[in-house]
């Protein structure tokens, strides 16, 4: 009998085991490296048993059928992350930084427990599933979307949301870890989890596509200009929920989904590593390349990218969103080919081609094996292309490009004005809140 | 704030005064500059005394100035925004490679670079067009543009260097860096961004003139600091006591012991005087008839060296020195096996080409963590839940792409008189003159750590924060040679024929030690094995100081783990409970416990009649000594202000530093783990350096009436003097007016 209440107040569908697979499987390695990490740290014990919760509460969270239930533990969730954020409250700059991301948290609960009364109060449904059975959008309902939508956002640091997530570095690097692998990726989740609705609104997924363009396109250029490393992958977190919010505007909810997992898995990889970084050396990577290696490398880019359509089986409709996925593979596979057509692009080209073929049908595989596995929920459904699309691909196209032609003379040359200003407005724009910054040595404290 | 601003005088290209107020600022400049130690990047971190500033005062004094200056709870609210925007430029300006997108026009140097930026920087002025107008106003030359913001902020002539040190202060770690790369370069000299004094000033001030029309308030504030600081007195007695309880019992134990005579064992070492030497040297003088001498690890070579697959090149001397020649490092082998060895390197290097290209750029990063996304994550796994194994798996794939090759060196650079010169000048400075062994090992040292920031401040500081293998194996390659040996023995030193120098590398964080060239030969054979005891005895020594660690059982294992862990922030305690640096002959310490805290320098009073060694000694690597020594010191007593902040925290900037969180000041020092156990509870006993050195009272005292260095350390209390006097065989304490002091 409590066992079937209880199993009314969950659903455990594919989603919700890939989710808690990737949070078990992060806080297994955040955990096990924290445990000798955090040795002597005078809030180790709390520390784990904050995470534990959180963890849990996270479990909760992508189980939950009862929007009651998944209400709350979003918000436990996120207290949780939080105070492990804040970790030493004798820390000015860290309280500051805790008080930012939870107005921020607060406002997408407030925006989330509105759209779930207006399901509710429309639907007279508790159960998530419940409502996504509904058909056809009321007005009332497309409004709890846009509401859902803009929790999404402030979750995922989605523009103009961004500010909490480059504010959250003062947290000890595990919580980093744990952080941009998984509760950031809390907006892609809940969109995923009521995409039969978005599926039924074309104007939501336009405005998340063209939302999702921007925000990625912003955290790619400030991850680029920032000279800290936290900052950097903080900033390239942003961009990539970002490309998680065009997925999922495209149409590709499990792509979206996949994108979540091995990105968070590469970010939590990166943060805990992040002690080596004045150790990395950068390559000269001789931009911008002869017009032989950059064409050899479009083609390379072509073959990779229809090795990666024949793997993943996001299949080239030249009349569907799937084209915006497929021309970032191919972008992707003529910039893999680029170094290995460095030198004597002509007699390089026969092995960049396999090499890039191979990349593209190992990518293609890792994609599919989360779409793959998501199939059943019949969630990849790709929409018309629109010049909402186009721009966006477009942009994204250029600035590749741009950094291959520009980047190189720009580094040395005289540089018109506007190049300038922009440098400056950005640097500006992706610096932390100013209160979270330790302005003064004295004002940090580890206790 | 609404103020107006005066305009900048138009006719300043025909005002005579204008270049000698700008001399005049830009001595203010150098003169508060010097207030400021340096920090070396973290490419080769170089352990300093944050007071450095103050030495030529004494150390009561200093500590006092040091709290008025460093570790002042608070600042003047203003002061922050201020902070915030130095820190935000200074970080693109002097970032070495991190960012992809650089600030623009570096090349020009910091103040011309940022000039042509900052007046579009509308945080610095915000709606106010009249500040706008001033900053795109400022003279070109930075000593000018300095001069006028500071009339602009109306700080009286006199007052200037005062407040310019303020500025400096304020913002200490960033204001070292700039120290480093203007006064202490090295081979960062001839960096392609330049920088001066001067443009950072006047970056700073100018910022402060913008944001702080009333900065000349600073000064009051200061001097109300200053009014109401802690004598440094109070600071100082605490280290005294610590001090004592150290000092009485060493000296009198060192006073009880005999000298031995000479003896032919059947092998010497020479390990670098660093104090993670002492414990070793001890375990391996127990396995054989083995003697350990103490000299710098450096080997006495001013050399750069160079890798000649990889190009990379590093000074390998102490920072005091410039080095004086190149060392080539290739491959051995036959063309073929260096043919080999030099593709290998090209393949790692196309790995991560391929993955800096795509991550590095727009868009393709999408792609890319997709694509890696499963890989990262097994390999974080493995990384956190078997960080051993992972390890050997790394080692394994890499040593599949390149195969691990030995390197021989190239010392052609180095004539045949100055080799013999570096030959003799070591043999006698570590007083091995006669009675060769057989085999004598040269053993540099080094560490291996895993995603460590601080990597290289546990290396050897006597070379630069490298490793000091290369060194070892050029001396040891020196003394081989049979032309050396023969201009050797016309000055007297005869080295027998039957006599080899082998070179070695002591890892420091695993005990283990690596011997270069044929080491297959039988006596290496028996040393090999005995090194490997001695590695035994060490681990067992060095886990009784981890708490976490389980006694009894694979120690070598343990302490190898340490060094390949990821998650690992204490692998080593690196130089942590340093107190003592020790001059006298090897004998006189073999018997003793020394529990790693001292610095070990052979020298043998008898052949050094004028004292020119023991000048040498005490000038060069004593000086050494007490750098590091009041690291750790200050590192401990405040770690916020002296010291890096906890290990948790802590940003990589610009390739070059560290900051604590979002952005901060450069944080200077060893970080928390480094000197403290937990939280709470100190590891590093803080005490000033005390030197022993076993000669006539005599020959010291005149000793350091000739060197202002050593009146300096000695007469301002940096540093303790302790005499064992031959004579009979008592010990002496130098007093800071220079008298001796009998301790019984």
């Amino acid at each position: 009998m409590l066992l079937f209440i209880l199993g009314n107040f969950f659903h455990v569908d594919r989603l919700a085991l890939v989710m808690i697979t990737l949070v078990l499987f992060i806080g297994l390695c955040v955990g096990s490296f924290a445990y000798r990490y955090l040795k002597g740290d005078g809030q180790y014990r709390a520390f784990f048993v904050r995470f534990s919760l959180l963890i849990g509460s996270v479990i909760l969270m992508v189980s939950a059928d009862h929007m009651g239930l998944l209400l709350v533990s979003w918000c436990v969730s996120n207290g949780l992350l939080v105070r492990l954020m804040v970790h030493k409250s004798g820390w000015k700059a860290a309280r500051a930084a805790g008080w930012l991301a939870t107005r921020n948290f607060a406002l997408g609960a407030i925006c989330i427990a509105t759209a779930f009364a207006l399901f509710y109060l429309t639907t007279g449904e508790s159960s998530i599933q419940a409502v996504l059975r509904q058909s056809g959008l009321s007005p009332l309902m497309s409004l709890a979307l846009g509401l859902l939508l803009l929790g999404a956002m402030s979750q995922s640091a989605i523009w103009p949301f961004q500010r909490w997530l480059l504010s959250s570095l003062n947290s000890p690097t595990p919580v980093s870890a744990i952080m941009h692998a998984g509760l950031i990726n809390g907006g892609g989740f809940l969109l995923v989890r009521f995409a039969p609705l978005y599926l039924q609104s074309p104007l939501l997924l336009t405005g998340l596509a063209v939302i999702g363009f921007l925000t990625a396109w912003l955290g790619t250029f400030w991850k680029l200009m920032q000279p800290d490393v936290k900052r950097m992958l903080a900033c390239s977190t942003m961009g990539q929920m970002g490309f998680m919010f065009v997925q999922c505007g495209l149409g590709l909810f499990p792509a979206a989904v996949a994108h979540l997992v091995w990105h968070g898995l590469f970010k939590a990889y990166l943060f805990l590593s992040s002690g080596s970084a004045a150790q990395e050396k950068r390559i000269d990577l001789d931009y911008p390349p002869g017009l032989p290696a950059f064409f050899g490398s479009l083609l390379c880019g072509l073959i990779g990218s229809a090795s990666f359509s024949l793997t993943s089986g996001e299949t080239w409709f030249v009349g569907t969103t799937t084209l915006v996925l497929n021309a970032i593979v191919f972008l992707s596979g003529s910039q893999f080919a680029l170094p290995l057509l460095r030198v004597q692009p002509l007699r390089m080209l026969p092995g960049a081609l396999l090499g890039t073929a191979l990349a593209g049908l190992i990518y293609g595989s890792s994609v599919q094996l989360i779409t793959g596995f998501m199939a059943p929920m019949a969630l990849m459904q790709p929409q018309p292309l629109t010049i909402f699309h186009i721009a966006g691909l477009l942009v994204l196209s250029v600035s590749w490009i741009g950094m291959l032609f520009i980047r190189k003379p720009a580094k040395t040359g005289a540089l018109p004005k506007w190049a300038l200003k922009s440098y400056v407005l950005a640097l500006n724009a992706s610096q932390p809140h100013p209160t979270t910054i330790t302005t003064h040595r004295n004002h940090y404290h580890y206790r | 704030m609404e103020t107006v601003l005066l305009p900048p005088s138009t006719d300043r290209m025909i005002d005579p005064l204008d270049n000698l107020y700008a001399t005049q600022v830009v001595d203010s400049v150098t003169s508060s500059f010097k207030k400021i130690a340096p920090f070396w990047p973290l490419k080769n971190l170089i352990a300093v005394n944050p007071l450095q500033g103050f030495e030529e005062l004494p150390i009561e004094e200093a500590l006092a100035l040091g709290h008025a200056y460093f570790q002042q709870p608070t600042l003047p609210e203003p002061m922050e925004a201020i902070n915030r925007q130095t820190i935000k430029w200074l970080s693109v300006y002097v970032d070495d490679g991190q960012a992809t997108l650089p600030m623009p026009m570096r090349h020009l140097g910091l103040f011309a670079a940022w000039r042509q930026l900052a007046i579009h920087d509308k945080s610095l002025y915000g709606q106010d067009m009249s500040k706008r107008q001033w900053l795109a106003n400022l003279p070109e030359q930075p000593a000018q543009a300095l001069r006028e913001s500071l009339f602009q902020l109306g700080v009286p002539t006199d007052e200037q260097e005062e407040f310019l040190t303020l500025m400096l202060t304020t913002l200490p770690g960033w204001a070292s860096y700039i120290r480093y790369r203007t006064d202490w370069a090295g081979l960062d000299a001839h960096h392609p961004h330049p920088v001066t004094q001067v443009d950072y000033l006047a970056l700073r001030v100018i910022i402060t003139a913008l944001l702080w029309p009333e900065a000349r308030t600073l000064l009051t504030w200061h001097q109300r600091v200053l009014e109401n600081a802690p004598s440094g007195g109070n600071q100082l007695a605490q280290l005294q006591q610590a001090e004592r309880t150290f000092r009485v019992p060493l000296l009198k134990q060192l006073a009880a012991q005999s000298l031995p005579g000479p003896h032919v064992p059947d092998a010497q070492f020479v390990f670098c005087i660093d104090v993670r030497s002492e414990p070793f040297r001890r375990a391996l003088e127990a396995t054989g008839d083995y003697q350990t001498l103490g000299f710098a690890g450096f080997f006495g070579l001013p050399v750069q060296i160079t890798d000649t697959v990889t190009g990379e090149s590093y000074a390998s001397c102490p920072v005091l020195l410039t080095p004086n020649h190149t060392i080539h490092e290739s491959p051995c082998g036959t063309a073929t096996e260096q043919q080999q060895n030099r593709s290998g390197y090209a393949r790692l290097k196309m790995l991560k080409r391929l993955y800096q290209s795509l991550k590095y750029t727009f868009t393709t990063p999408f792609a890319l963590v997709e694509g890696l996304g499963l890989a990262s994550g097994t390999w974080m796994g493995l990384r956190s839940l078997m960080p051993g194994l992972a390890y050997r798996l790394q080692d394994q794939l890499v040593r599949s792409i390149r195969k691990p090759m030995a390197t021989s060196s190239s010392w052609d650079s180095i004539s045949g008189t100055d080799q013999s010169r570096y030959a003799e000048g070591a043999l006698r400075a570590m007083g091995l003159t006669k009675n060769f062994a057989p085999v004598i090992i040269f053993c540099g040292h080094g560490s291996s750590t895993q995603n460590n920031a601080y990597a290289t401040a546990l290396d050897c500081g006597a070379c630069g924060g490298r490793h000091g293998g290369g060194n070892a194996r050029v001396l040891a390659g020196i003394l081989n040679d049979q032309q050396v040996r023969q201009e050797l023995r016309k000055k007297g030193i005869v080295i027998p024929d039957t006599t080899r120098f082998v070179a070695a590398e002591h890892n420091t964080t695993t005990d283990e030690v690596t011997l270069f060239g044929d080491s297959a030969s039988g006596a290496l054979q028996q040393i090999s094995q005995d090194l490997a005891k001695a590695r035994l005895t060490n681990s067992i020594e060095r886990l009784k100081q981890f708490p976490s660690s389980r006694p009894g059982s694979d120690e070598v294992q343990q302490t190898w783990l340490r060094s390949v862990d990821w998650a690992q922030v204490r692998p080593e305690w690196g130089l942590a409970r340093n107190a003592a640096f020790i001059v006298a002959p090897r004998a006189l310490t073999a018997s003793l416990n020394l529990e790693g805290r001292c610095f070990l320098h052979s020298y043998d009073y008898t052949q050094d009649p004028q004292g020119t060694i023991l000048t040498t000694i005490l000038t060069a690597p004593m000086v050494v000594a007490q750098w590091i020594n009041a690291q750790y010191l200050f590192s401990t007593l405040d770690n916020i202000a002296y010291g890096g902040g906890s290990k948790l925290t802590q940003n990589v900037t610009s390739k070059i530093g560290l900051m604590q969180g979002n952005a901060s000041d450069l944080m200077t020092g060893l970080p928390l783990q480094s000197v403290y156990a937990t939280d709470e509870q100190a590891y590093h006993e803080p005490q000033r350096l005390l030197t022993v050195v076993y000669a006539p009272r005599t020959l010291l005292i005149t000793l350091v009436q000739t060197q202002p260095v050593l009146q300096k350390l000695f007469g301002n209390g940096w540093v303790q003097l302790a005499c064992l006097e031959p004579e009979d065989s008592q010990p002496y304490l130098l007093t800071r007016d220079f008298q001796w002091q009998s301790l019984t």
